[in-house]
């Protein structure tokens, strides 16, 4: 019970200024990253016209989220931003199912990856949108329906980083803490794998989806 | 009149019962009182199989009850609790689980209704298909009833976890947020949730082929409208395990009132929103099986922007939470944050609602008219935009009152 909310961090002294690192979440996050890597050799390595199950898989993901980005924005952009989508969806899967091995966290479970990640997307979103349609037709839409709205429209633009990283955030630490305390309750007997199955696989896998759509939708919105 | 802890103890233990079992009846009467009428209409279309119908009402009406029993436990264990070492904190607590399940109780009861009621009207339409529409209800009914067993596991911990005695320190008001945070949570998500398990049984009856579809959307559609209760959950959870040091009396007592405000009130509309959305996406896919992909997307992306309300809820009971303020015995710096607390709570219902209504009529619509779902995704996100911002002035508002006031 006393681990409820600890997180284990390297605070460096330097200069006067205290630099903290979170250690755990940080080997966390590049497990995640070598499982991908390894991944994503073998799913591409002796490509067949005859696939083998890895590469299958592979391609499914990558040709269902090549899709879903050419729905949201057009051809040529899905092109551009379908590799950042699919990687970003990948990413967040595995980092939300790592929690189920025993000794691993997920590394979404620490406020500062969700929010890197929305900083991330809102600011491609903007980039996106900047780009595609010029400065001063950009700058425009933050004086829509009137001038007096610009303070409103800035902070409803900034509370979607806000959404997106703590919807992220409060599921699966929700679900480990629900997972944790329930575990304490019952010695560990029966329900734990039951709650680790369905906060673990089916939210972490929901909650990816979201996550990954919404950061699509972030950018559809501006470039339209 | 003497009022030594003992019976400060049973005062509460008494006044939680109360409130567990009142307001836990509430729920599962006006679910059961559905499900009849439902069965009645059913019914009056097919008189011959009112055996079967019959049958499928009483089952429905059992397991939306089961919210209510879950009330009737705790409150027949606050009757007869032994507290072994009285303490002013154990009175907290005990008020604490009363109000938790009391509340945590309404809106499952009222959810699971919904599901029995259908399902009913989809064995007058078809009866052969019986036995699957009773799984569909019980299995939607079961997933209603999750936000009132997280609000039991809450009100079940205040009664019988030993918190140390003499710690009153701050913990009463910790563990008072923490009930009133569970309790108010778990309604939106109850009711919610029974949306989609109903327009998956209706849409049984319109396409059987398509079952097995409808039944994951709909597990998908009520998992998601499950967050904001989840989120109360988490809140509930802090605060009862948190430990509070040296942080000064004045204004902090406020300060855990209001964190457990903020999320348990801006969850109701949250999940009655996100419910919505479910329960069209299940209706859109009978009637289009082949758009379910186009559904299920813009299902999520509804439901995802409905929750933001219990998201800034959440956020601004973290900060009540876990911001240090200085100490004052003025009333105004408490009625400050508790104000904070109750602005985004009661800002966060009307806009979870509003935008599940968007929600709702866009994923309706995608089904009909498929080809132009980037259009109505669009209106959609713009409608919910404008419907979102009273939902964060209200966050201005509460952060204003946090920060600068």
């Amino acid at each position: 019970m006393e681990n409820l909310g600890k997180i284990h961090q390297l605070i460096i002294p330097l200069f006067g200024y205290k630099i903290t690192i979170n250690l755990e979440v940080i080997i966390m996050t590049w497990i995640v990253f070598v499982v991908l890597i390894i991944f994503g050799l073998f799913a591409s390595r002796k490509k067949d016209i005859l696939p083998r199950p890895i590469q299958v898989l592979g391609e499914m993901i990558v040709s269902t989220f090549y899709q879903l980005t050419e729905d949201a924005l057009d051809k040529e952009m899905a092109r551009k931003y379908s590799p950042l989508v699919c990687a970003l969806f990948m990413f967040l899967l595995l980092s939300n199912w790592l929690g189920i091995i025993p000794h691993l966290e997920e590394p979404t479970k620490d406020l500062n990856t969700p929010l890197g990640l929305g900083l991330m997307g809102f600011a491609i979103a903007h980039y996106a949108g900047i780009k595609s349609k010029g400065f001063k037709a950009y700058a425009k839409e933050y004086f829509q329906p009137m001038f007096f709205m610009m303070p409103l429209n800035l902070i409803g633009e900034l509370s979607k980083i806000v959404s997106i990283s703590f919807r992220l955030f409060g599921n699966i630490m929700g679900g480990s803490i629900i997972i944790l305390v329930v575990s304490y309750l019952t010695y560990s007997a029966v329900l734990p794998p039951l709650l680790n199955a369905f906060f673990g696989l089916f939210v972490g896998t929901i909650q990816a989806f979201v996550f990954t759509m919404l950061t699509l939708v972030y950018i559809s919105v501006q470039v339209k | 009149m003497d009022f030594d802890v003992e019976t400060w103890v049973k005062l509460a233990a008494y006044t939680g019962g109360g409130i567990a079992m009142g307001f836990g009846a509430i729920g599962a009467a006006i679910g059961e009182g559905y499900t009849a009428a439902q069965a009645n209409l059913a019914l009056s279309t097919n008189v011959k199989n009112s055996g079967s119908i019959v049958k499928n009402m009483l089952v429905g009406q059992a397991v939306a009850e089961s919210a209510s029993i879950f009330a009737l436990v705790v409150a027949i264990l606050l009757l007869f609790i032994d507290v072994p070492v009285p303490s002013l904190l154990k009175a907290a607590s005990l008020l604490a689980a009363g109000i938790s399940m009391g509340f945590g109780a309404i809106g499952a009861g009222i959810g699971s209704g919904i599901p029995g009621g259908d399902a009913c009207l989809g064995i007058a339409r078809k009866p052969e298909m019986a036995g699957r529409f009773t799984t569909t209800m019980l299995i939607g009914s079961a997933v209603c009833q999750t936000p009132a067993i997280f609000a039991m596991v809450v009100a079940l911990i205040l009664m019988f976890m030993n918190f140390g005695q003499g710690s009153l320190h701050l913990n009463w008001a910790a563990h008072l947020g923490a009930g009133i945070c569970m309790g108010f949570g778990a309604i939106g998500s109850g009711i919610g949730s029974g949306f989609p398990g109903g327009k998956a049984c209706l849409g049984m009856a319109e396409q059987p082929e398509a079952s097995p579809r409808l039944m994951t959307t709909m597990l998908i559609g009520s998992a998601v409208c499950q967050t904001p209760a989840i989120f109360a959950m988490v809140v509930a959870l802090i605060l009862m395990f948190m430990k509070f040091g040296n942080a000064p009396l004045h204004p902090t007592w406020a300060a855990l009132f209001g964190a457990g405000i903020s999320t348990g009130l801006a969850a109701i509309g949250s999940g009655v929103g996100g419910g919505m959305a479910a329960g069209a996406s299940c209706e859109g896919i009978a009637r289009n099986p082949e758009t379910v992909g186009k559904v299920t997307t813009i299902m999520l992306v509804g439901q995802a922007v409905s929750q933001t309300p219990a998201i800034f809820g959440l956020l601004v009971s973290f900060i009540l939470i876990f911001k240090t303020f200085p100490e004052s015995y003025t009333l105004s710096a408490a009625m400050a944050l508790l104000g904070a607390g109750i602005c985004m709570g009661f800002g966060g219902i009307g806009p979870g609602i509003g935008t599940g209504m968007t929600a709702e009529s866009a994923v309706r619509w995608v089904a009909r008219n498929v080809e132009h779902a980037g259009d109505l995704m669009r209106t959609m996100l713009v409608g919910q935009a404008v419907s979102q911002s009273t939902a964060i002035y209200a966050m201005v508002i509460s952060l204003v009152l946090i920060f600068v006031v």
